[in-house]
């Protein structure tokens, strides 16, 4: 299994859930591929890029045969796709390497210019999926059907998180108390890394956790559009927009 | 950012000047190193002689053997330039496995890619050995040795 990988020009994204009726990663993405294509870029998906829990397997299929074509279209280019797995689809690897042809991995170290940069989904970080597997993952596949049914729930849903984490970090002490993966990325910085990209909270975000050491969370393409580049060493976050060149 | 006190006092970071040694061979440790900053050669006494076994470089480690079994280092580790390295015990071990699971399966993966490479060498000096008997028997059946042309 491949953990460790060298590039110079790597862009990643996550929490695309395919198969989510909220989901515009499927409008979106067919031109952030052809960008990738066409200026040489490595691309990696940094998990829940395909929705098993909350999707039937036909809808699925249906939403990401584009997707998928885009993906090994990529591939024949000579670009590399990497695909670290996430909570949402784990139940797929098996199937997502016979059929993507490329690397499935847990998390990948990536080697870039001078720095080692770890990208990782980040759901192992999450209290509520460590404490209560079970009761989480209930809890997810049921709100499937709820989704289908009235989609604009997410937003509620979304809202809450954020209330809470407001409240988490008004109540913090300190920084790494702020956020439970800001703690979890300060612990790989110190074992030589230089920057740690997570996804699963949906929040993108970029914050400097040790001197030049930085937490960049990619975000979603849920209903965003945020990614993370990986450029010569450098890393940043971005967001991508159809009619323009990225910004970061 | 200052790391919390309770991890302070089950890993530590120390820093190294260049040719400085970090764990020297036979001598006991129950600490394995991460390299934050720098690089680590790692050599050996083989036969009288000092021996480069690797140079580790950031996000390595190192010292794992002896913290595992709690026998001597079985091999030297010196500074390659100023080098930064965290310093992990048995307890921290533990807790970082259990915060920071991806280290585990790191060293897993390295641990496992150390037994492919050992098997590898020991089935290819088994082969070589074989190879060289079957030219030695040759040899002597076909008459191939020192004066053998009248056997």
């Amino acid at each position: 299994m491949q953990i460790a990988t060298k590039s110079d020009r790597m862009l990643v994204i996550s929490d695309l859930h395919i198969g989510n009726p909220y989901s515009l990663a499927k409008r979106n993405l067919g031109g952030f591929l052809r960008y990738c294509r066409e200026a040489g870029w490595d691309l990696c998906i940094n998990g829940d890029g395909l929705e098993i829990l909350q999707a039937s397997f036909g809808v699925l299929a249906r939403d990401a045969l584009d997707i998928m074509t885009g993906l090994q279209e990529l591939v024949r280019a000579g670009r590399r796709v990497f695909y670290v797995i996430g909570n949402h689809d784990i139940a797929l690897e098996h199937l997502l390497q016979t059929s993507l042809a490329s690397a499935i991995c847990p998390f990948l170290n990536v080697t870039s210019g001078e720095s080692r940069v770890r990208v990782e989904h980040g759901h192992l970080y999450d209290p509520s999926f460590v404490k209560h597997p079970v009761l989480y993952e209930t809890l997810t596949r049921l709100a499937g059907p709820v989704l289908d049914w009235y989609p604009d729930i997410y937003k509620a849903w979304t809202g809450y998180q954020k209330m809470k984490d407001r409240w988490t970090r008004k109540r913090a002490r300190s920084d790494l108390e702020a956020s439970v993966y800001y703690e979890a990325a300060d612990r790989i910085l110190r074992r030589g890394f230089d920057a740690v990209i997570f996804g699963h909270t949906h929040a993108a975000e970029q914050v400097e956790l040790l001197p030049g050491k930085v937490y960049v969370n990619s975000g979603n393409w849920l209903r965003g559009t945020s990614y993370v580049a990986i450029d010569h060493g450098r890393v940043y976050l971005a967001s991508w927009k159809q009619d323009g060149p990225p910004e970061a | 950012m200052l790391p919390s006190p309770n991890r302070r006092a089950r890993e530590s970071e120390e820093r190294f000047a260049d040719g400085e040694t970090i764990v020297r061979e036979g001598e006991h440790g129950r600490e394995m190193y991460v390299i934050q900053s720098g690089r680590v050669e790692i050599t050996k006494r083989i036969g009288g002689e000092e021996v480069q076994l690797a140079v580790l470089e950031k996000g390595d480690f190192f010292g794992e053997m002896g913290l595992l079994e709690s026998l001597p280092r079985d091999a030297n580790a010196r500074a390659i330039g100023p080098t930064s390295l965290l310093v992990i015990n048995a307890g921290g071990l533990l807790v970082r496995i259990r915060r920071d699971p991806t280290f585990a399966f790191e060293m897993l993966h390295r641990l496992s890619g150390r037994i492919r490479q050992l098997n590898k060498r020991l089935a290819d000096e088994h082969a070589e050995r074989d190879a060289s008997v079957s030219a030695a028997d040759a040899s002597l059946l076909y008459g191939g040795g020192e004066g053998g042309e009248d056997s």
